[in-house]
């Protein structure tokens, strides 16, 4: 059914999947982990992704579908002594639901309103970690001494391990989003994005397609959480304030919304980069907001917009 | 079953107070094409809004063979086979013209809540089927050269026939057309007119707010005249042509569509 | 009663802070649609801008008339003059642009401004001096009520009283809920929009500017990074009141001061900002677009 056409596009992917694949062999432990957490992010950016770019949703409190994820990962292993491999359903699980009870009664929020609940959510979700509820969360500190995961008897405990656990979840993670925009789903939530008045008066219920994106997005973001407790052995509320889910809103934007190389080179951008200029370590964050201006004037739409157009080669035979 | 396929029975709509639609009724008939004329602002658009769901009428009867369908949610009624265009353009401008009418394809595809992660055989029957509609769509309205072309780079008369495309694309019962004819050239117009013409054959009831007096004359099968709100005169094209209080409501009123 | 009426005094207080800081982004968003994330940063940098002025100029433990009108002027108007410069190098370049385009351009003059605070002024927090008011304080049968206290309330009140007139009663005030309304409109009827959108930012700055002040001046400890928290605060404010409506942001500054005074009085402060939160969501709810926000009837 689909014919590989190799164009320059899908070349230039292969060649990015290459370099993230021997990107191991090349590094050290220092930057196995940031590579690790590179993954582990764009995973999570493109989930929100899906939201956000996709169904066009106002939503700033992503890191707490992360953050579900990786808890409920860190829960069921360290206080219910759960092994990590059944703990993953559960994470992709609980934050989906929980998007879903959260979601539903707000969802019709018109865009800037929807943006303040959605932080609502996120700090309700860090107060409730840090004040230990139901002692399970472990407060302010969190919960430690993840396991690793174990596969027939094999752990994968090695930074390599993780790395390579973290590319599957982003190839799976590729492979779903291409899926979605090459089905009705996708296509519904593009419709409501750019003009919801007209995507109604076609037959899409901008409900149900906005919540089918904020339940499969916090299910991916659930996953990657569980990989990122995983990674760290440990899990603890700061990694999933508002401010992460400010990052992940805006890696999104300053990539280009909807666009997969667009979303990955905004993880890199926003997340790889400041780990570059570490050394500069005052006036790091100062130059980061005036790049962030200056890109999103330059480049309003992203660096890398997505482009529309993705037809079946059939239908192309006219095209001048 | 009801042998109008549209009935609205004394239908008003308020805003702020003021009635826009005022006990509005008309019947309409499966196979018509159906026309409303009216002044600029006497309530035509509105009354649009209210038969595909976008406003709920606080007064009054919507049936849709025979059932009511007042307060019904804009999808829903896509679905159940009442499609329309707009007055003011509203494509996805940034979105090519073959995705467009894509979306009109959104309530005959079956794909399952997983084909949107994952595919299966009748995930690619399915697609393949849709596209294969909106191809045969495109090559209708002679669009297939924009297949890729952004909807929002087209000229005027252009997106007028994306947007017919698109609602066609939904194999409507009934379409509802808000001025198909605004904005085009000569040309174009008696291009359009022939197209309406066409889509009846294929068996839709076609509802139309046109200004052209011209194409609405020679298209129509019967006209409902609207002004401030209400109906003002009804019947069939030769009647309301000649009708003193359609006249009159209309001396005055300087058109431009018709200079 | 004690408790209630102490914590009455104190929600109002802390409430008209937020109400201050809530005009400047309800002011703005009313006219451009944009949620001005650095908003709460120009806040921080006013209690750090007071400071240096305060001190550079009277030297500490000097109380007088002069220093504070001097204080509150100077500050208000360097605020006025960052958010004018905000406006014209990372705003306007992207009036046209996709509306998240200018959030993400406001969230990075957010980290610019919050990095230059810290790069000027440290990253530990910094005591505001004491004596700039005098430390009277009045005691109402166990109800206390301070000096700054007093002046926080009088003096908002009388900005909110100022502003409301401004905007109801003046022509300039006219013009700017006509570009509120429709841009293109108002455009079109020879109103200078852009001077519109400067004189927004420099009284949404200025107000801000004050606030920012009295926070140092009622709370002392002030840190670089202080300006989210105040900032979202005040934002949450603007939204249950209904944002774009400034009636509104007086409301929700009031209602969520009281609303943060009564919860950390009988309930606890650990759950504040989720009994915040909370009654945000329900709010929202039940008013979709605030108490005072006014249902938008899009033109199809």
């Amino acid at each position: 059914m689909s014919n590989i056409n190799f164009n320059k596009n899908s070349v230039m992917a292969i060649g990015v999947l290459l370099v993230m694949g021997i990107f191991p062999l090349f590094v050290d432990s220092a930057w196995l982990a940031i590579g690790t957490t590179f993954l582990v992010f764009a995973v999570v950016a493109f989930s929100q992704d899906i939201i956000l770019g996709r169904a066009g949703v106002f939503h700033m409190g992503h890191a707490m579908f992360f953050g579900l994820g990786a808890y409920t990962t860190a829960v069921l292993n360290v206080h219910f002594g759960w092994p990590i491999l059944a703990t993953w359903a559960p994470a992709v699980l609980v934050p989906l639901v929980v998007a879903l009870l959260l979601a539903g009664p707000i969802i019709h929020l018109r865009g800037d309103y929807l943006l303040v609940a959605t932080i609502g959510f996120n700090i309700i979700f860090i107060q409730v970690l840090q004040n230990n509820i139901f002692g399970i969360t472990g407060g302010p500190n969190g919960i430690f001494g993840i396991d690793v995961v174990r596969v027939f008897g094999v752990e994968l405990f090695e930074q390599t391990h993780m790395y390579y656990m973290a590319f599957i979840l982003l190839g799976i993670t590729l492979f779903i989003m291409k899926n979605l925009d090459q089905s009705k789903f996708g296509r519904a939530m593009f419709y409501i994005n750019k003009d919801d008045v007209a995507a109604q008066s076609m037959g899409i219920s901008i409900r149900y397609y906005k919540l089918y994106a904020f339940a499969l997005g916090a299910g991916i973001a659930g996953a990657a959480g569980s990989m990122f407790a995983v990674q760290y052995s440990a899990v603890s509320p700061e990694a999933f304030d508002v401010i992460s889910s400010i990052m992940f809103f805006t890696i999104v934007l300053v990539g280009g919304s909807a666009s997969l190389p667009g979303v990955l080179l905004g993880t890199f951008v926003m997340f790889v980069l400041p780990e570059v200029f570490r050394e500069f370590e005052t006036a790091r964050y100062l130059v980061f907001g005036l790049a962030m201006i200056l890109t999103m004037i330059l480049r309003p739409r992203g660096i890398w917009p997505v482009k529309f157009g993705n037809i079946p080669a059939f239908l192309k035979k006219d095209v001048k | 079953m009801s042998e109008y396929l549209l009935e609205v029975k004394n239908v008003s709509k308020f805003f702020y107070g003021l009635k826009a639609i005022d006990a509005l009724s008309m019947k309409v008939k499966k196979g018509q094409i159906y026309g409303i004329i009216g002044p600029n602002g006497a309530g035509k658009t509105t009354l649009f809004n209210c038969i595909t769901g976008i406003y709920t009428p606080e007064e009054g009867q919507i049936l849709w063979m025979g059932k009511e369908i007042k307060g019904t949610a804009p999808h829903k009624i896509a679905e159940l086979g009442i499609l329309r265009t707009f007055q003011t353009i509203r494509l996805f401008s940034e979105m090519s013209v073959a995705e467009n009418i894509m979306s009109g394809r959104h309530i005959k595809s079956k794909q399952k809540w997983y084909n949107g992660i994952i595919h299966t055989p009748a995930y690619y029957k399915d697609e393949r089927e849709n596209w294969e509609k909106v191809g045969e769509l495109m090559e209708f309205f002679k669009l297939s050269q924009y297949a890729t072309t952004p909807a929002g780079d087209l000229s005027y008369g252009v997106q007028r026939k994306i947007e017919m495309a698109r609602a066609l694309a939904a194999e409507p019962e009934l379409l509802i057309l808000d001025e198909p004819a605004a904005g085009l050239n000569e040309n174009e117009t008696l291009e359009l007119a022939h197209t309406i013409k066409e889509i009846q054959k294929m068996g839709v009831t076609i509802m139309m707010i046109e200004h052209d007096m011209e194409m609405v004359m020679s298209l129509t099968e019967y006209i409902t005249v609207i002004n401030f709100g209400a109906k003002i005169s009804e019947g069939v094209p030769a009647f309301v042509q000649d009708d003193p209080i359609v006249i009159e409501a209309y001396i005055g009123i300087d058109d431009e569509d018709e200079s | 009663m004690d408790i209630f009426l102490q914590q009455l005094v104190n929600g109002l207080t802390i409430g008209s802070l937020y109400a201050l800081v809530a005009l400047g982004y309800t002011m703005v968003y009313g006219v451009m649609k944009l949620i001005n994330f650095a908003h709460g940063d120009l806040v921080a940098l006013s209690a750090f801008v007071g400071l240096t002025v305060y001190t550079q100029i009277f030297g500490e433990g000097v109380s007088s008339l002069i220093a504070i009108i001097v204080v509150f002027v100077f500050t208000a108007a360097i605020i006025a003059f960052v958010g004018v410069l905000l406006e014209r190098l990372a705003y306007r370049p992207l009036r046209t642009a996709p509306r998240l385009s200018a959030v993400v351009s406001a969230l990075g003059a957010g980290l610019v401004i919050q990095n230059t605070i810290m790069l000027m002024w440290g990253p530990n927090m910094k005591i505001f001096p004491s004596n700039l008011f005098p430390q009277t304080l009045w005691d109402f049968g166990g109800v206390v009520m301070t000096f700054t206290q007093v002046m926080i309330l009088g003096l908002s009140s009388v900005l909110m009283v100022a502003l409301f007139l401004f905007i109801n009663k003046t022509k300039m005030g006219t013009a700017i809920r006509a570009t509120a309304i429709d841009q293109d409109a108002a455009k079109l009827m020879g109103i200078n929009v852009n001077r519109i959108i400067m004189v927004i930012f420099i009284i949404g700055s200025a107000l801000g500017a004050v606030a920012g002040l009295f926070i140092g001046i009622y709370y002392r400890g002030i840190t670089f990074d202080m300006g989210w928290l105040y900032g979202l605060n005040a934002f949450v404010a603007a939204i249950m009141g209904g944002i774009g409506n400034i009636p509104g942001a007086m409301l929700g500054g009031l209602m969520l001061g009281l609303f943060n005074a009564m919860i950390t009085g009988y309930i606890s402060t650990q759950w504040a900002e989720t009994f915040t939160f909370i009654l945000l969501i329900v709010i929202l709810i039940f008013r979709p677009t605030g108490i005072l926000g006014e249902k938008v009837a899009e033109k199809v």
